[in-house]
């Protein structure tokens, strides 16, 4: 087990490592250089160039990487093109709201998911079709036109949710909850699809083991034979498809961050990439890619924890 | 994007039967879905022909407008035509996203091929790449390459294709792999074709349905996906119109014109959901999991009204079974079984795979598989026909009185769960005793069959344990209730030779212990011969001979049974193929069942009185029955099946070397090499 996580854990730092080289070279070769952005219409070209000599953008590219790698090491992304903010402050304050939204829209998509996934099977029929109907729906539905149509309905017709806006944590836990509330749901929406899809698959599976045979032939309960014996077996695939739909949330969030006018992380790599504001648009990338590998290291281990066949090895 | 960018359909390595145009034809939803898809193509390519404004023609009188006979569809916010702009952005949207999809799957496909055929080093290698671009949150990605390209969409969708072809090459290598296994036991490799032309040729085609499975749902979310840009302002360049786009401006009017969010949401939903309707229909395979309990409790009986008390009083103890049929709403799969088992006996039940042997002994212990049921007769455990409980009911019997033991203890036992949790479970409910009671019932019943270190094997997962040990446990299981018949369904099959005989050493002492009665399911005369009292020997659904083990396997009366035992008495069935070779012919399927004997088309002293009905008789001068009307005469004659007597043309004696074709060639290609006259 040690040796595994300490492969797994060498693999994400590889992982990120190579993010962060492809979003260096990316960054490098959007259209704007940084003396055309800062200096803004109207500039000079030596004007420019002085700026683009100042920031070492001419330097060797292996030269800045590397001078960019040691400063990020350290928590350091440098400072906004455009406004001069500290990058990394900044994103300390943006994660919060991206990471309140992906974790939230996960959460309640695999309650959601889990429990129509599982009623489903377990009920059958109408049941079943609902379910199938509703997980293709969801799929086929873009996020942000559900959140449109979620803010007419709780926030034109029946105002019980504010439409847009985001209030911290620590300000009031109260209006946190209510200000995420509809972004959340939106996601949520289709994300329990997705996963109802995947619970209603992987129970047909478990209950078409043979083992459930034994259970019966024991005179087991049905009831522990569909929702302990049953669910445990299908719960190490309806994990896997829980990682994949935060990775999916987190950076897919943007769209719902834009709608609900959110302060995320999103919102802020979709402006810099308009502004051609290199630093931010590099640090975003790189601090999505670390939240997203981290949390992916994370359910790995507990898939692998939960499953007794990889548990010892 | 809300679902994530790696479509996780099921693969489809075997597809439904006929090629994928009849399997969409064949459900309606998939028709429609294709229906919309070539509607949409069609109108968007032709758009500049038809379109009824120029996409952006402004109508200010007319701003904001719902659906009206000038506007079908309504308008926007500068009064421009919505049907027009709809399928104006159409063309462009879905050109892109074949762009997609084609990438992804140039890409993934020869990945999949290379890591099939390239061994576990190359696989090992493109496996862990995969990984590490699965881990990537490809959205964001996506948006600093847009930094890069502009709002180029065929180059996005391009990169996009790339960055989704690792979840494509997950789906694809399962495929090719198991084909290229099979590849292995048909002649290609022998014949000193490379690799690559092994991929190519045979590998590729095989995996062609996933191929176009896939291909569909990477073809929707790049949908998805584009919609999904615009919206944020990444679509195509301002007045030109866009899904997304419209979708953003429409977001803009919620309060004053929230019809304007419609039209285009519906015909970008619609577009997807036939993209993914169609790869379900492709996708859709035949090998739907057999479940292992019926997904609604059966409220009803399983057949209606009561056992009787006065067939109690008259049955006495033990098993025994009249008349049996078994089947589904369509087929009968067993009919016309009787048996008997009294106290302490064990029953051999004995035929080829398929002959109803199994589904016979599920029924004693109402384990049948879901819809799957007892049509007629009966099945009197100590007076009371068990065909006619309840699940309930049943569930009083189970365990307690009668009990089941697998054919593969690995799989009968829960992966997920110690031996202790469920050997301690069992006996908590089946005993109605504490936690501890039942804990230490479980180490005494694991001593009882011969497990030595119980308190360590209680603490084992079944992976943990070796077969021979995990059927142990499985016979544990089925003791906990301390039952009084056994149902035992080729136990010992699944085992290695030494642990075979060990089971079967630890059944009979078990037997003779506790005076119980076994039913034990085999296509093994030699197992028959070792521990069983009585056997019964079915064929095609039905009982063909039964009596005592000496009687029967020493002095068969019906020809299938001669033919079984025809060389060797201790033969399997199943175990040597050559031996079923032996017989001409095949077993005929459930629905080709005849009206007469269903042995007739392989029998070789069939005769046209042998096409009629043919009922379970007396066996000459010895106890037991037989379904054979010629069984007295030939027995009389002394006749056996080997030394054929004259007159029987030696044609239908002949070997068919087909039987042994592609299936059970791919299974075993050993047997392949066996020389011809081996089977006679
Ligand atoms: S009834 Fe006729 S066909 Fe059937 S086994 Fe007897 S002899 Fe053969």
């Amino acid at each position: 087990m040690a040796v595994f996580v300490l492969k797994r854990a060498l693999l994400a730092v590889l992982t990120i490592f190579a993010v962060s080289v492809i979003a260096f070279l990316l960054v490098h070769s959007m259209k704007g250089d940084p003396g055309t952005v800062i200096a803004g219409l109207g500039a000079t070209k030596g004007e420019i160039a002085a700026i683009n000599d100042k920031v070492g953008w001419n330097d060797p590219l292996i030269v800045q990487y590397a001078d960019w790698a040691l400063h990020a090491i350290q928590g350091d992304f440098g400072l906004s093109l455009i406004d001069g903010r500290d990058i990394m402050g900044d994103l300390a304050d943006r994660l919060p709201v991206t990471a309140s939204l992906a974790t939230g829209g996960t959460l309640l998509s695999a309650v959601l998911g889990i429990v129509l996934g599982v009623t489903a099977v377990v009920r059958g029929g109408i049941a079943d079709k609902i379910v199938s109907g509703y997980a293709g729906l969801a799929a086929a539905l873009p996020n942000f036109w559900i959140g449109i149509i979620l803010v007419f309905v709780f926030a034109v017709v029946v105002p019980v949710f504010p439409a847009t806006g985001y209030v911290p944590f620590d300000q009031s836990p109260e209006l946190w909850f209510i200000s995420l509330a509809l972004p959340v749901l939106t996601l949520a929406i289709g994300g329990s699809g997705f996963i109802a899809r995947q619970a209603r698959a992987s129970m047909y599976d478990a209950l078409a083991q043979e083992h459930i045979r034994t259970l019966r032939a024991t005179a087991t309960p049905r009831w522990r034979i569909l929702y302990i014996h049953a669910l445990r077996f299908a719960s190490l695939p309806i994990i896997a498809s829980i990682a994949l739909q935060f990775i999916a949330l987190f950076g897919g969030s943007v769209v719902i961050e834009q709608l609900y006018s959110m302060p995320g992380i999103g919102v802020d790599l979709q402006a810099a990439v308009a502004r051609y504001d290199a630093p931010v648009v590099l640090g975003v990338v790189v601090i999505a890619t670390i939240v997203v590998v981290v949390v992916n290291l994370i359910l790995e281990m507990a898939t692998r924890f939960l499953d007794p066949k990889l548990r010892a090895s | 994007m809300t679902a994530p960018l790696t479509p996780t359909a099921p693969s489809a390595v075997r597809p439904q039967g006929g090629r994928p145009l009849a399997r969409l034809v064949r459900r309606p939803p998939a028709v429609a879905g294709a229906l919309w898809l070539a509607f949409i193509v069609i109108a968007s390519l032709t758009a500049p022909l038809w379109l009824p404004y120029p996409t952006e023609q402004q109508d200010f009188s007319a701003v904001l407008a719902g659906p009206s006979p000038a506007h079908w569809l309504g308008t926007d916010e500068l009064g421009r035509d919505l049907l027009s702009r709809i399928f104006a952005a159409g063309g462009g949207t879905l050109a892109a996203s074949t762009i997609g999809a084609v990438v992804a799957m140039l890409v993934a496909v020869p990945l999949a091929l290379i890591a099939a055929s390239g061994g576990e080093r190359v696989e090992g290698v493109i496996n862990r790449v995969t990984e590490v671009m699965l881990a990537i949150p490809a959205f964001i990605i996506m948006l600093a390459v847009i930094g890069v390209v502009g709002t180029n969409m065929p180059i996005i969708m391009a990169i996009f294709g790339f960055l989704i072809s690792s979840g494509m090459y997950r789906v694809f290598v399962g495929a090719a792999k198991s084909l290229q296994a099979q590849l292995y036991v048909d002649a290609a490799s022998v014949d000193g074709i490379r690799p690559v032309g092994i991929s190519l040729k045979h590998v590729l085609p095989g995996m062609l349905n996933t191929v176009m499975v896939q291909f569909a749902l990477v073809f929707a979310v790049a949908i998805m996906l584009q919609a999904g840009l615009a919206f944020i302002g990444f679509g195509p360049p301002i007045p030109q119109p866009s899904w997304g786009g419209m979708i953003q401006a429409a977001s803009q009017h919620v309060y004053d014109a929230p019809w304007m969010m419609v039209p285009t949401g519906i015909v970008l939903a619609l577009t997807v959901l036939s993209a993914n309707v169609v790869a379900d229909a492709l996708a859709a395979t035949t090998d739907v999991p057999q479940l292992q309990i019926a997904l609604r409790e059966p409220k009803r009986r399983m057949r209606a009204g009561a056992s009787t008390a006065d067939t109690q009083a008259a049955a006495g103890e033990g098993l025994r079974v009249r008349a049996l049929a078994v089947g589904s709403e369509a087929v009968t799969l067993v009919s016309d079984v009787s048996l008997d088992v009294r106290p302490g006996r064990v029953l051999g039940l004995v035929g080829e795979s398929g002959c109803g042997k199994t589904l016979t002994a599920l029924s004693l212990i109402g384990l049948l598989p879901p819809g799957i049921r007892p049509q007629a007769g009966e099945v009197l455990w100590n007076g009371h026909d068990l065909t006619r409980l309840s699940e309930r009911e049943f569930m009083r019997i189970r365990g307690r009185e009668i009990a089941l033991i697998s054919q593969e203890p690995m799989r009968a036992l829960d992966p997920m769960f110690t031996v202790g949790y469920q050997l301690g479970g069992a006996i908590r409910r089946l005993q109605k005793v504490g936690r501890a009671a039942a804990r230490a019932e479980a180490a005494a019943l694991l001593g009882k069959v011969g497990i030595v270190d119980a308190p360590t094997v209680l603490r084992l997962y079944p992976h943990e344990i070796s077969g021979g040990m995990a059927q142990r446990v499985a016979i544990a299981l089925a003791l906990a209730g301390r039952p009084r018949l056994l149902v035992a369904d080729e136990p010992t099959t699944a085992l290695d030779v030494t642990v075979q005989a060990e089971i079967l050493d630890l059944l009979r002492s078990i037997i003779a212990d506790t005076g119980m009665s076994m039913v034990l399911v085999t296509h093994d005369f030699g197992v028959v011969a070792d521990i069983c009292d009585d056997v019964v020997v079915m064929y095609a659904g039905e009982v063909v001979e039964s009596g005592s083990v000496h009687s029967v396997l020493e002095g068969p009366q019906h020809p299938y049974a001669m033919a079984l035992l025809a060389a060797d008495p201790h033969a399997g069935v199943e175990a040597e193929s050559q031996r079923l070779a032996s017989i001409p012919g095949q077993v005929p399927q459930p629905k080709d069942w005849p009206d007469g004997c269903r042995f007739a088309d392989r029998c070789r002293f069939s005769t046209e009185a042998c096409r009629r009905p043919i009922a379970l008789t007396p066996r000459r001068s010895a106890e037991g029955e037989v379904r054979c009307i010629r069984s007295a005469e030939l027995t009389a004659a002394g006749v056996t099946w080997a030394a054929a007597p004259a007159g029987v043309e030696p044609e239908r004696v002949r070997i068919e070397p087909e039987r042994v074709g592609a299936a059970e060639a791919a299974q075993a290609p050993t047997r392949r090499a066996e020389p011809e006259e081996a089977r006679l």
